[in-house]
């Protein structure tokens, strides 16, 4: 089952890389796809816990620099039948029916979709109908990079607390911060295909997500909000003269962090009274 | 940073990222002001007149400076043998030495790691148990070792 967690986590991310890739309509229905593997995930994480399975978010490296979205299709298409492949090892045969059921739609589409000339890897750094300045544009791509490894970064430990968790206040609160943490995910990564410089994350480091300490973790988490915020605020000033709609965009993402920050406090208010 | 064609190849895709399940010793630098850490493992071909690196991954929590230097060192460290790693440490902190510590911090990070990784081996050559070695980062070429109490790579 091990193998099958992999291989899923591998395919959700390259679902969603293949959907940011792409201009087209096949975009939506990509990441789509790609919510629907992240739940497949959970499902096997969760099954995975309840059969008292260890497990971890390793995961190997993802190769995603194509000329052509063809060929990311078929790299997607030959591991979702490898997972397929897996389902039949898996002893909660209503689970791997449903899985199996989705993976059948989801390759039949995939198979249909048009190509796609890919340009999400030639490193112009520049933003359709946007010009910055040299420094504006090195701090933007500074900032996606840190970020989009932030967010995903965030959707695991939060979903590594979740499916840990049985408590339906603290799920709520971890579920609303994986969903915004996926939204922000979703916009970051479609700006780094636009400039060129699409990247899958990097893996995480156990220690990270397998939190021992939460009040610690939530309390160093408020602090690396407000220092998230911060530098969106510095990114918005940075490219404020340049484009006013680009400087909006930032100030929006800085006042989600005021939410983020709200809903950690609820949090840790409510770890510590149950802790105290 | 400089941003050129060759740094931003390294951000989209750092090479030797991940853990090593083959490795034979692994180390860390960390950052004692800021809590990020780089760990290094390392596997050493021993069947050799002269041990050398064989393969070499590296993980990092920490800002994508600190990965980028990952990348390109542990690409260079990569088939050196435990002397060249060494001269590729002390080769990094002296050209880290013409900076300001603040720009000089994520590759001293990454050096210092490396550095632990070929120490480690070395003392589990007669202690197979030897815990792996911790060095912070600092304001001289010679890395502090932490509290031996609490030097366990995680």
């Amino acid at each position: 089952m091990t193998t099958l967690l992999i291989k899923t986590h591998e395919a959700w991310l390259e679902m969603m890389m293949a959907g940011f890739m792409s201009h087209t309509n096949n975009r939506e229905t990509l990441l789509d796809f790609s919510d629907i593997l992240f739940r497949h995930f959970t499902w096997l994480e969760q099954e995975m816990i309840r059969n008292g399975e260890a497990y971890d978010y390793d995961r190997d490296d993802i190769p995603i620099k194509v000329e052509r979205l063809e060929t990311m299709l078929k790299a997607v298409i030959a591991r979702l039948l490898e997972i397929d492949l897996q389902l039949l090892g898996l002893e909660n045969k209503a689970l791997a029916e449903r899985i199996a059921s989705d993976i059948a739609y989801m390759t039949s589409v995939l198979h249909e979709m048009n190509d796609e000339v890919i340009t999400a890897f030639n490193m112009s750094r520049k933003l359709p109908g946007i010009t910055l300045t040299q420094e504006a544009t090195d701090a933007l791509t500074i900032f996606l990079f840190e970020e989009s490894y932030k967010e995903y970064e965030l959707i695991m430990i939060y979903n590594y607390l979740k499916q840990h968790s049985g408590d339906a206040f603290l799920n709520r609160i971890f579920q609303i911060l994986i969903d915004e943490s996926f939204f922000h995910l979703k916009r970051f990564g479609d700006m780094m295909a636009k400039m060129g410089i699409l990247a899958v994350p990097r893996t995480i480091m156990k220690e990270v997500y397998q939190v021992e300490d939460v009040v610690g973790f939530l309390k160093t988490g408020i602090d690396e909000e407000l220092a998230a915020k911060e530098e969106c605020r510095k990114l918005s000033e940075a490219v404020a003269n340049d484009n006013a709609q680009l400087a909006k965009f930032f100030d929006f993402i800085n006042n989600q962090e005021n939410y983020h920050i709200a809903l950690m406090k609820e949090a840790l208010d409510y770890y510590e009274k149950v802790a105290g | 940073m400089e941003m050129d064609a060759m740094v931003l190849e390294h951000m989209m895709n750092p090479k030797n990222y991940g853990s090593l399940p083959t490795a034979n010793a692994e180390g860390m630098g960390k950052n004692p002001q800021n809590g990020e850490k780089v760990v290094v493992y390392i596997h050493v071909k021993e069947d050799e007149e002269k041990p050398y690196i064989d393969d070499i991954r590296f993980q990092a929590i920490a800002c994508s400076t600190t990965v980028v230097a990952g990348s390109m060192l542990t690409e260079e460290a990569k088939g050196l043998t435990l002397d060249g790693a060494k001269n590729l440490v002390n080769a990094t902190m002296q050209l880290l030495e013409k900076l300001p510590p603040e720009d000089a911090a994520c590759s001293e990070m990454v050096a210092l790691a490396i550095q632990a990784a070929v120490d480690t081996y070395e003392k589990r050559k007669s202690d197979a148990e030897y815990p792996s070695i911790t060095y912070q980062i600092g304001g001289t070429c010679t890395p502090k070792e932490e509290n031996t109490n609490d030097n366990t790579a995680h």
